[in-house]
């Protein structure tokens, strides 16, 4: 079988980076320990080679579609539903007494890059199920979680998100579905959703749909939406409760993964009913939706990172060209060298490996962030949650917007293969383009964190943030080898602080359009900074082994991670240097002004 | 139904195999350990569905020091019941035999991979029988329960033969039994609940020890042929491959 990811890269991010067992001291998690993590690991790398990757690319070629009222996908779904409900994967961080595991959510995130990197069209099923049983579970009365959640985390139904409507994507304020009090407590629910994932299939008998609505005479915009639960089928009678299918989207990827049109009470039959408290449905929603963008960071991530390695094994077996010899020429005689051995090629892998390992550090981390936030005392409890609402954009962002750009690269490196359907690149490439629209495109993304993220709490998040690279940065600086590039990342610390000295007084000022124009390259360079903190903890973990002789891989492999971070340093971080020249120009040139006509 | 099912654990089959202390030691440097696999997917996943369709118990037992606890809590993860480590390292087939024997008394089953893919002896289920003076089947590849005799089948020479074995029996399984089963998360979690009982070695003999080890001549490097000369094709692995 293909590769698709690899263990020891993983297991040395769990366990020699980011110190996965911290959090089997939180009394939550206390039944973990490393043997079951590693039992866990195999159990999911055995899963996935037996039953995800295999079916990866035929979910493409046979995508989702709608025949007579109902979407048809690929049958294999079926039976990994039924095997994740059976087997606990679903409910793996829920509580106990929700029939869950209490899994961390860092081991959570560490087993979906298994399954992600396997097939990245078939988890968002299983995470949008247990991602809407848990908005039930948190504020749902116990009622209804009584009927819904018990067969939501067997796999015997399957959950979805309905926040988008045609007039509503970016901004859910515009949500117009409505929600009609009834004398029994249930609302009558009236009204569209598009874009809904894996809003209708044939592999589970029942959904049950989250939807944003307002109710009757609710306030205009956020602070009027509220949250309900909407089953397809009535849970004790299975009548069906309205939900209509008119139909499914056919997309450039993830096509195995069926995005639904949903039509709720077009015959005014549709009851819904009311999770936590009325016109708090949006805050609710976004409380979850953290763990909804680490989701899909982690896919893309998962997904760049499959890419790297079947670009990796093409680059090792295709022979084309020679290399230059000292002299200048090369030697047509000579046996053609493998592309691996080409400059260019090695530097178009090394840029997908910095990527892929750089953002699956900063996911590790940031899940980390949740338990402790969860889970947390006092002021850890705090910060990790400031570090937490910081570093989740850039955690969606950076492999989102990044990881197109490896996969690119990793195309490339299959020359005109990487454009014919026989290679999968193509499909990587295809299918990670969905991860910076869904859940809040870049630019959404990008407005939150500058917006909101930096300024939070008087700036406290990226304080916090600035003391831990500090720390890495002091322990980093133990090694000679890693001075200099301990000194580039304080120098690109300082770009940050210069850019927000210059953006912050617009806010303040209540120049916020010109404060929030160039969001998104502030995005770009943040992001990119805080992947090359991880680069910086990663060496400095890999340098720890080598001096040590403690870690648990050879030479090689810790040497190959300080190689990747100066080719990080070196190719990937300057990149910041011209989003800081950007972001100090004092040129207004996207800004809408009066009387200008710029696309004319 | 009371089932014991020998486990041990073997290195990964991708491990580059090495020796040290001139050939009489494996290199365990960087190697990453498995249950091995005629133990796991044949013995101790055809143990648990035994036991799932007639009731009873599983129990595993190895011998093995503490870095064999690992493949112990996999096994309890894939539905063992109970586990037994006999605190010693192994060195040869005659001592493992004898440390089981000492624990293996009272079971109706006692299984064994049909060898361990390292060291491919294929000896601890005989020699085990042999000291509970039990019957013994090797190599099966199916076991049934029926009425109070077991009907097994293993492979000869040319086809199948099934045997009707009565009573208590000891028997090395090969592929066919059973088919892999991934652990799931509740079994791997109440896999820690589950008992592990550590046992002192009764200090058993090993018979034999090893005198030393030598790893096979390197392969020699790929020849191309041209695809027209054909000759020259067969001439070489007539020859030097002799594979016809
Ligand atoms: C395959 C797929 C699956 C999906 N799954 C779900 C699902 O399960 N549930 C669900 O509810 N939704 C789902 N969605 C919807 C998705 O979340 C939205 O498409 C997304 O939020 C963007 O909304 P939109 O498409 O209306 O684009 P728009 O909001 O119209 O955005 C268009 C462009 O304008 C930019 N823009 C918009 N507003 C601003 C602003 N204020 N400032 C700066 N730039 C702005 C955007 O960044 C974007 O570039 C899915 C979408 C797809 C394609």
């Amino acid at each position: 079988m293909a590769t698709y990811m690899n263990m020891d890269q993983l297991r040395f991010l769990l366990y020699e980076v980011h110190g996965v067992e911290d959090v089997f001291q939180l009394p939550r998690y206390s039944n973990f320990d490393k043997e079951s993590l590693e039992i866990l690991l195999d159990s999911a790398k055995a899963w996935a080679d037996q039953d995800w990757y295999p079916y990866f690319r035929e979910m493409d070629e046979k995508p989702a579609y709608f025949k007579d009222g109902k979407v048809i996908i690929h049958p294999h779904v079926k039976k990994i539903f039924k095997d994740a409900g059976d087997n606990g994967w679903i409910g793996m961080y829920f509580d106990h007494e929700h029939g869950g595991m209490q899994a961390p959510h860092f081991i959570v995130n560490a087993i979906n890059h298994i399954f992600e990197s396997a097939n990245n069209h078939m988890t968002g099923y299983m995470g949008l199920t247990a991602g809407s049983a848990h908005l039930i579970t948190t504020f749902g009365k116990q009622e209804l979680i009584d009927r819904f959640v018990p067969n939501m985390l067997n796999g015997k139904w399957a959950g979805t998100m309905c926040l988008t409507e045609p007039q509503a994507g970016s901004s859910l304020s515009d949500v117009k579905t409505m929600a009609y009090a009834q004398a029994d407590g249930s609302y009558k629910i009236k009204g569209q959703k598009i874009f809904i994932s894996g809003g209708d299939h044939d592999a589970t008998s029942n959904f049950v749909h989250l939807v944003l609505a307002r109710i009757e005479g609710a306030p205009a915009g956020t602070k009027g939406i509220s949250l309900f639960v909407v089953p397809k089928f009535l849970p004790e009678t299975e009548a069906f409760n309205d939900v209509i299918t008119a139909g499914d989207f056919q997309k450039m990827g993830q096509r195995g993964y069926c995005t639904t049109h949903l039509v709720f009470g077009e015959n005014d039959g549709c009851v819904g009913w009311l999770v936590g408290e009325a016109n708090l449905g949006l805050k609710q929603m976004f409380q979850m939706m953290n763990g909804a963008r680490i989701d899909v960071g982690m896919t893309a991530t998962s997904t760049a990172t499959a890419a790297y390695y079947a670009s990796l094994q093409y680059a090792k077996e295709r022979p084309q060209g020679r290399r230059i010899e000292s002299n200048g020429r090369k030697n047509p005689n000579q046996e053609p060298a493998l592309i691996i051995e080409h400059a260019d090629v090695r530097r178009m892998l090394l840029k997908q490996k910095s990527i892929v390992e750089g953002a699956l550090s900063l996911l590790l981390e940031t899940a980390k962030h949740v338990d402790f936030a969860l889970e947390g005392e006092g002021d850890q409890k705090k910060e990790n949650h400031l570090l937490l609402e910081l570093l989740t954009p850039m955690a969606k962002t950076f492999p989102s917007e990044r990881g197109k750009e490896a996969i690119d690269n990793g195309l490339q490196v299959l020359g005109g293969y990487g454009f014919c359907t026989d290679f999968i690149l193509q499909q990587y490439y295809r299918d990670i383009r969905i991860m910076s629209l869904y859940e809040g495109t870049t630019g959404i993304q990008s407005l939150d964190l500058l917006g909101r993220k930096i300024t939070m709490e008087n700036g406290q998040a990226l304080q916090l943030l600035m003391a831990r690279i500090t720390e890495t940065n002091q322990e980093a600086s133990n090694y000679d080898e890693l001075k200099p590039y301990v000194k580039q990342l304080e120098a690109r610390l300082g770009d940050v602080q210069k850019v927000l000295g210059r953006l912050i007084p617009m806010a303040m000022a209540g120049d916020y359009e010109s404060f929030l124009a160039d969001a998104t390259i502030f995005m770009e360079m943040a992001s990119g900074i805080v992947v090359a903190y991880q680069w910086i903890k990663m060496a400095t973990a890999a340098k720890k082994a080598l001096v040590t002789g403690t870690g648990a891989f050879d030479t090689a492999f810790y040497e190959s991670k300080i190689h990747t971070m100066k080719y990080y340093f070196k190719y990937e971080l300057p990149k910041a240097i011209a989003c800081l020249e950007t972001l100090m120009n004092e040129e207004e040139l996207t800004i809408v002004q009066e009387k200008q006509e710029v696309f004319g | 139904m009371k089932i014991l099912v020998c486990i041990s654990k073997t290195p990964d089959t991708t491990s580059k195999i090495s020796f040290v202390n001139n050939g009489k030691e494996f290199n365990s440097e960087g190697i990453q350990y498995i249950m091995n696999p005629y133990d796991e997917w044949y013995a101790l996943v055809r143990a648990v569905e035994l036991k799932e369709k007639n009731g009873g118990s599983v129990t595993v037992i190895n011998v093995g020091d503490v870095s064999s606890e690992i493949v112990i809590r996999k096994a309890l993860a894939i539905g063992a019941d109970e586990a037994i480590r006999v605190d010693v390292v192994p060195e040869s087939s005659l001592q493992v035999a004898k440390e089981i024997a000492a624990h293996a008394a009272g079971y109706d089953l006692v299984l064994t991979g049909k060898e361990t893919i390292d060291y491919n002896g294929a000896e601890v289920g005989a020699m085990l029988a042999e000291l509970l003076d039990l019957p013994y089947v090797s190599f099966a590849f199916k076991l049934e329960k029926e009425g109070e005799d077991w009907l097994v089948s293993r492979e000869v020479e040319g086809g199948t033969e099934t045997l009707k074995v009565g009573g208590p029996i000891v028997l090395s399984a090969a592929k066919g039994m059973a088919e892999q089963r991934i652990p799931n998360m509740q079994g791997i979690m109440m896999a820690k609940k589950k008992p592990l009982n550590v046992v002192a070695s009764i200090g058993a003999e090993k018979g034999s020890v090893v005198a030393s080890h030598e790893m096979p001549p390197a392969k020699s490097g790929v020849k191309m042929i041209a695809p027209d000369d054909m000759d020259t094709l067969v001439k070489l692995l007539h020859e030097e491959a002799k594979v016809i």
